[in-house]
């Protein structure tokens, strides 16, 4: 169906290759997962297939690339549009219409399709993506996870052949996020749709690849079986560095497999009690009855809760169930927040400047929010200033949590990680008492997410400070946060150990605590600790 | 009570009569008249979405345009006699710019002739900031014929990118303020700025290749999924509009 003949690609002003030499043929009917760390060229790779790079991005391409018998260099993408449906990296970004069904039919009506095929395909993709209950609703009203389901029902309404997906489910909370692969699921096998996804949080798709497109960041590509790619890789989600730590001679890509291979390792254990940890008594926020409303619509109800001294608390829960905005109360910078917020003796919301920056440092989910300098370097003595501390000690946290950024790069041309890395030196640069994180690890590779959890944990145990952290990565939530806090309709649900509220819930549990239930491990250290503890 | 659903052109159109009858009225009042009008529309008529809440930055800037021009009007230029409402300090100009003067006397013709022209030029930019703002941008690409391609590109940008600009602004200012910064005046315009270039620009484009890819503009012929009518209340609309520019 994709046939990629020596596709080697250079964009302008750049002396790296993104991909060099790459021959690869994928079938009718496959789900090709595309991996790799950030910036090394995956979502160029899917916008190849459809001609948007390099008709749209410019670049020089060697090679041809042919999709369906019909080669992307000699038509336009929008030619090729009743054969591929691509949904990008962030659907909010691509969507042309107002209401859900003016967006599914905006592709069908460009392509001048009868209004009879229209309404048709129209009945069957609110159905198969189970939308009906939101056909007139506006899209901007909608949740992450729905948005999501329209942009790609959008694309499979033109009845492709080829669906390209950019990081599906990266936005998305864990229920939505199965929810978006169990249809890709069954596309692939009811219509034999042939699918491409690139996507970090590889836990989540690994299960339902066929094959693995591997780019390693120097224009090298690696193509095989999800088991032959990952037995080497160093990207590896947890389930795979499971296999490696426990020295099994196969790796499994699903808990089901994972867990028959690991029954002698399981049984060959007593059922041990969850670890109690000591709890720090030294109160640091305390939020008071706290709730917000939008325009009527409440966000948060009454919240009141402690959170203590050198404590990483997860704040998880839904798309739209009110994390951000419990961060931003937190912070003091919600103007719609009833009740009060006390940081550190400080009422949240009157901080300001200076005692702002020594008490409160906030990373927001665009880090980018927070850069306005022209260059790196610029960023750090713009910080090394405002917090009065010596020259360059910004730079110094920076090259400390991603080592080799050059101060003269310019903050868009730096990877998402990277990005992140230089709003948090920024931030950490004054010190600050408390850390708040806004959904960090969106974007990032298991390289770039270890970092963060190093970083985050020195942090809070070695300088006493506490971090908050909202998210939906189960996987950082386990190996990071000591308490965790689940909200469901501006309500806290949940409140208590990491370990007590992620093993409480299937569907929020890691994948090391599934495959080795009912012992109460989450990570893959954990199990590391109770061999070492049994020898 | 159900609002009617005007056709997409049909606010454009009258806005048109209206600017026209304003334009042959030439007068300030005629003017304030055609804005009231315009304005209690939209309040009554304007639908709960990004380009319906534009409306009040259309004014804001409008009220801005009319004050930057009687500042000027009335500092620059020939002298008019008249009654002085005050003296501002003449600016030395070279000799070879003669009939120009800065500063001098300000007269209440001068001042008046000055907003009465700032009025009538505001007039016009409400009454099409009010159609804007009383159409959804996205019906009225459906309703433009498809060689009207790249218009209809940079109409679909425009009018998406810029709501989510809006909110953007709000992000970025929270952003700042978290980073212990200013968010209000001129320094504190640089750093709200350049992020906001920068995330305008991906967006446009994200947007542009998104439209590209779902084949827009690839067939001459565009079909309708549900037709967009033309009903009587629009002719009504046209036909008062059209006596508008009649009788002015």
């Amino acid at each position: 169906m994709i046939k990629f003949s020596n596709v080697s690609l250079i964009y302008p002003n750049s002396t790296t290759t993104v991909i060099e030499d790459l021959t690869l043929e994928i079938a009718e009917g496959e789900l090709v997962l595309v991996i790799g760390p950030t910036g090394s060229g995956k979502s160029s790779l899917l916008r190849l297939i459809n001609g948007l790079v390099p008709h749209h991005t410019g670049g020089i391409l060697a090679g041809d690339i042919s999709v369906d018998g019909i080669s992307t260099a000699t038509v336009k993408p929008g030619a090729l549009a009743h054969l591929i449906g691509i949904v990008g990296q962030n659907p909010v970004n691509g969507f042309v219409a107002d209401t859900v069904e003016e967006e599914l039919v905006f592709g069908m009506e460009a392509l001048n399709l009868s209004n009879d095929t229209m309404r048709k395909r129209v009945e069957e993709v609110l159905d198969l993506m189970s939308l009906a209950q939101l056909r007139n609703r506006a899209i901007a009203t909608l949740s992450g996870g729905e948005q999501q389901r329209v942009a790609i029902a959008s694309a499979l309404v033109a009845h492709p052949k080829v669906l390209v997906l950019d990081e599906p489910t990266s936005a998305l909370d864990p229920i939505a996020a199965e929810e978006v692969l169990s249809i890709l699921h069954r596309l692939v096998h009811d219509l034999s749709l042939t699918v491409v996804i690139a996507e970090h949080k590889l836990e989540r798709v690994i299960q339902f690849a066929d094959r693995i497109v591997h780019i390693n960041g120097a224009g090298n590509t690696v193509i095989g079986s999800p088991e032959e790619i990952l037995m080497n890789s160093t990207i590896a989600p947890p389930i795979v560095e499971l296999a490696r730590t426990l020295g099994l001679p196969e790796i499994g890509v699903s808990v089901r497999e994972m867990r028959r291979m690991t029954s002698d390792f399981r049984s060959s254990f007593e059922i041990q009690k969850p670890p109690s940890g000591e709890a720090s008594i030294k109160p640091f926020i305390s939020i008071n009855e706290l709730s917000i409303s939008y325009n009527g619509k409440s966000a948060l109800k009454d919240i009141s809760a402690m959170i203590y001294e050198n404590e990483i608390v997860a704040i998880m829960g839904r798309n739209g169930a009110g994390k951000s905005s419990l961060l931003r109360a937190i912070a003091g910078v919600s103007d719609n927040a009833f009740g009060e917020v006390i940081v550190n003796g400080f009422n949240s919301q009157k901080l300001h400047s200076k005692s702002r920056r020594e008490n409160v440092g906030y990373i927001p989910q665009e880090p980018s929010d927070l850069l306005y300098g022209q260059s790196v370097s610029n960023e750090c003595e713009q910080a090394d200033h405002d917090n009065q501390v010596s020259a360059g000690a910004t730079f110094a946290i920076l090259s400390q949590l991603v080592p080799g950024v050059s101060g003269t790069t310019h903050p868009r041309d730096l990877s998402e990680g990277q990005r992140l890395g230089l709003a948090l030196s920024v931030v950490l640069s004054a010190n600050p008492r408390l850390l708040i994180l806004d959904e960090p690890t969106r974007g990032l590779d298991y390289q770039a997410k270890r970092t963060l959890t190093k970083m985050l944990i020195d942090f809070a145990r070695v300088f006493n400070r506490s971090v908050v952290i909202a998210t939906h990565d189960v996987e950082l939530v386990a190996e990071l946060a000591t308490r965790t806090i689940f909200i469901a309709d501006g309500e806290i649900v949940a409140d208590g150990p990491t370990i007590d509220v992620l093993l409480s819930s299937p569907a929020f549990a890691p994948q090391v605590s599934k495959i080795m239930a009912p012992q109460p491990w989450l990570t893959v250290a954990d199990v590391v600790r109770a061999i070492e503890g049994r020898n | 009570m159900t609002r009617p659903t005007f056709h997409p052109l049909t606010w454009w159109i009258f806005s048109l009569a209206l600017a026209a009858s304003v334009v042959r009225a030439n007068s300030p009042w005629f003017a304030l008249t055609a804005v009231g009008v315009m304005s209690a529309i939209v309040f009554f008529a304007r639908e709960n979405a990004p380009w319906g809440r534009s409306f009040n930055w259309t004014l804001k800037l409008a009220l801005w345009i009319i004050a930057v021009r009687a500042a000027i009007g009335v500092l620059i230029g020939v002298p008019i006699p008249g009654t002085v409402l005050f003296k501002v300090p003449v600016l030395p100009l070279p000799h070879w710019m003669p009939g120009i003067r800065i500063g001098g006397d300000v007269t209440l013709e001068r001042l008046s002739s000055s907003i009465s022209e700032g009025v009538v030029i505001c007039a016009m930019i409400v009454i099409f900031g009010a159609a804007a703002s009383l159409t959804s941008p996205h019906r009225l690409l459906r309703v433009l014929p498809i060689y009207m391609y790249e218009f209809g590109v940079s109409v679909v940008i425009a009018t998406s990118v810029l709501p989510q600009l809006v909110s953007a602004v709000s992000r970025i200012r929270m952003a700042q303020r978290l980073r212990g910064q200013k968010t209000h005046g001129l320094k504190s315009f640089k750093r709200i700025a350049i992020p906001l270039l920068e995330e305008s620009l991906a967006r446009s484009l994200d947007l542009a290749a998104a439209m590209d890819s779902r084949g827009y503009g690839i067939s001459k012929e565009r079909s309708r999924y549900r037709p967009i009518k033309w009903a009587p209340i629009d002719t009504a609309v046209i036909a008062a509009g059209l006596l508008v520019v009649g009788l002015a």
